[in-house]
């Protein structure tokens, strides 16, 4: 059995190089990795792609479903799951952020692994992502929260693990999250700042 | 007012980014849907694509729809076979047809009075043919739109093939001045407000409104799965009424909403300013770069001429235009898809409570006029 064909369309190149070594690894050939729908028609010709998988968030998926409509033009009609009892995959598909377009001959049994391979690596990389966001907000909070105690520490002459609790008591008693307290308190000083 | 009711409370609805998305803006700022114990939130996407498979796979409850796709998706054309329905018109109109300046001055050159006639274009091809140049280009938002129906359909009166004669691409209605500009495409065939913008800034001319096509199309719908209509069905009434009363609100105070529009719209496009939105809101004509008067890009209508009312004639309508292309296979019975697909009796039963709907709902759930262009 021939592996099957696979094309990329994301705008972000290092998730679909992620995606790209995964498949490899699994055997298939990633025949084209596209940044953009930009000259996409022209790439399912020459490269006749058995799948192709696409950025649910990408604007060009418009332009790839009117394949299904042009088989005149082109005589394999590309389709995304034409099976309804594919539901499931989809849905998962859809939460993680992938689209596929199934090209008319792929057998379905061989569709599956691929977008199995296809929604981990977008979670993956979605997970990943979080967690860089999560660390980039930590930090810019611990900044807002050092600022802060330091102005309390200058200005109402307090230690830093007073002025630390100053702010922890403030944000229970509002309950509210301490980096809220520290924002407002930069606030507060800069207004009433000379 | 019904909160006690509805089956769902809180709701996940998508839209497009164009100026008829404003039904839902409205009805969100307005506290339209509160009124009717709904908490919804909205949510822009970037594709019809996404919309449809969201709303399929029920990641959003409904949504801001081109009314073929509802016909489409409930066959399985261009993607999952799932029985989509609607029960409610966002509005008319809007869309038209922008050519580049080049194209505009080959017509003119052509036939300056009928430049704009599809017959003239039909000559500027057959000219274009002789000389061996390549086939023109038109961009349309999506395969199974009224925007493609009504080009197709206004090229075919004067007997060019839209599938031999030039080419149709489709692109996102955002990039369709970028493209025009940088005479990727000849001409587009969207919504508004992007051959206001096209226009303004000077990249193009308008040709022919979807108006001068369909006489009052149809357009967007509002689409949710008939799985879902059938669980939900108070809160799809409560969806319809909040809707409904937006629609009525944007015919008395649609200048009032450019700003909600604006700051929805250039949320990913900076190319949107409110000049831009203003024709298609308010009717009012725009000045091309050489300040001459161009044709008003499509107005669209809201709520007045039972604008909101899903007719079973717009269905007709749709599918018919979709058989002459042999889009629909020849097994399907039109009358039945579309008796399936428009439920003008959730509509009526969402608004037999309100005050005067005596008026706002029609004797028939059919309108001859509507098939009048075949």
């Amino acid at each position: 059995m021939k592996p099957a064909r696979v094309m990329l369309v994301d705008d972000t190149p290092t998730r679909s190089a992620i995606l790209e070594q995964a498949l490899l690894d699994q055997g298939l050939i990633v025949v084209c990795r596209l940044e953009s729908a930009q000259g996409l028609i022209k790439n399912v010709e020459v490269h006749q792609p058995d799948i192709i998988i696409m950025d649910l968030e990408s604007p060009d998926r418009d332009t790839l479903e009117n394949m299904t409509v042009l088989n005149q033009h082109n005589p394999k009609p590309v389709i995304m799951f034409s099976d309804e009892d594919d539901s499931q995959i989809i849905a998962q598909a859809v939460q993680a952020g992938v689209s596929a377009y199934i090209v008319d001959g792929l057998n379905p049994s061989r569709v599956k692994p691929i977008m199995d391979v296809a929604i981990a690596r977008f979670r993956e990389y979605q997970a990943l992502k979080n967690e860089l966001k999560q660390t980039r907000d930590q930090l810019a909070d611990r900044k807002v929260i050092d600022k802060a105690k330091g102005l309390l520490m200058k200005t109402r002459g307090l230690d830093e693990e007073q002025a630390y609790h100053a702010m922890r008591k403030m944000a229970m008693d509002q309950s509210k999250p301490i980096v809220d307290i520290a924002q407002n308190i930069l606030s507060v000083m800069e207004l009433l700042a000379p | 007012m019904n909160g006690a009711k509805v089956e769902k409370k809180a709701l996940k609805l998508g839209y497009m980014p164009l100026s008829d998305c404003l039904p839902l803006l409205v009805a969100q700022q307005q506290g339209f849907f509160e009124q009717q114990g709904l908490k919804v939130e909205l949510q822009q996407e970037v594709s019809w694509s996404n919309i449809r498979d969201k709303v399929i796979v029920g990641h959003l409850d409904g949504a801001h729809m081109l009314a073929p796709m509802i016909l489409a998706s409930s066959i399985g054309l261009g993607g999952l076979k799932k029985s989509l329905i609607t029960a409610f018109s966002m509005g008319l109109n809007g869309n038209a047809l922008t050519v580049s300046n080049s194209l505009h001055r080959e017509l003119f050159e052509l036939n300056t009075t009928e430049f704009d006639q599809a017959s003239t274009m039909k000559q500027l091809i057959e000219q274009r043919k002789a000389q061996k140049l390549p086939a023109l280009v038109f961009a349309t938002v999506y395969p199974y739109s009224c925007h493609n129906l009504q080009l197709r359909d206004w090229l075919a009166s004067a007997d060019i093939d839209p599938d031999k004669d030039i080419d149709i691409v489709i692109l996102p209605p955002s990039q369709m001045v970028d493209h025009l500009k940088l005479q990727h495409i000849d001409g587009f065939f969207a919504g508004a407000p992007w051959n206001s913008v096209a226009i303004l800034q000077g990249h193009g001319h308008c040709l022919i409104t979807g108006m001068e096509i369909w006489q009052n199309a149809p357009e967007k719908v509002l689409g949710v799965t008939l799985e879902w209509a059938e669980k939900n069905p108070e809160c799809h009434h409560a969806v319809i009424r909040a809707l409904y009363q937006a629609c009525a609100w944007l015919e008395q105070h649609a200048e009032q909403a450019l700003p909600l529009l604006q700051s929805h719209l250039s949320l990913n496009s900076p190319l949107i300013d409110q000049e831009c939105l203003i024709p298609a809101i308010t009717g009012e004509y725009i000045f091309d770069n050489n300040q001459e008067k161009s044709k008003a890009p499509g107005t669209l209508v809201f709520n007045r001429s039972m604008a909101n009312f899903p007719w079973l004639s717009h269905g007709q309508l749709i599918c018919s235009q979709m058989k002459r292309w042999h889009w629909l296979p020849p097994s399907i019975d039109s009358d039945e898809l579309v008796a399936n697909c428009y439920r003008p009796d959730i509509y009526r039963q969402a608004l037999a409570s309100q005050p005067l709907s005596d008026e706002i709902l029609p004797e028939n759930n059919f309108l001859q006029d509507h098939l009048a262009t075949l």
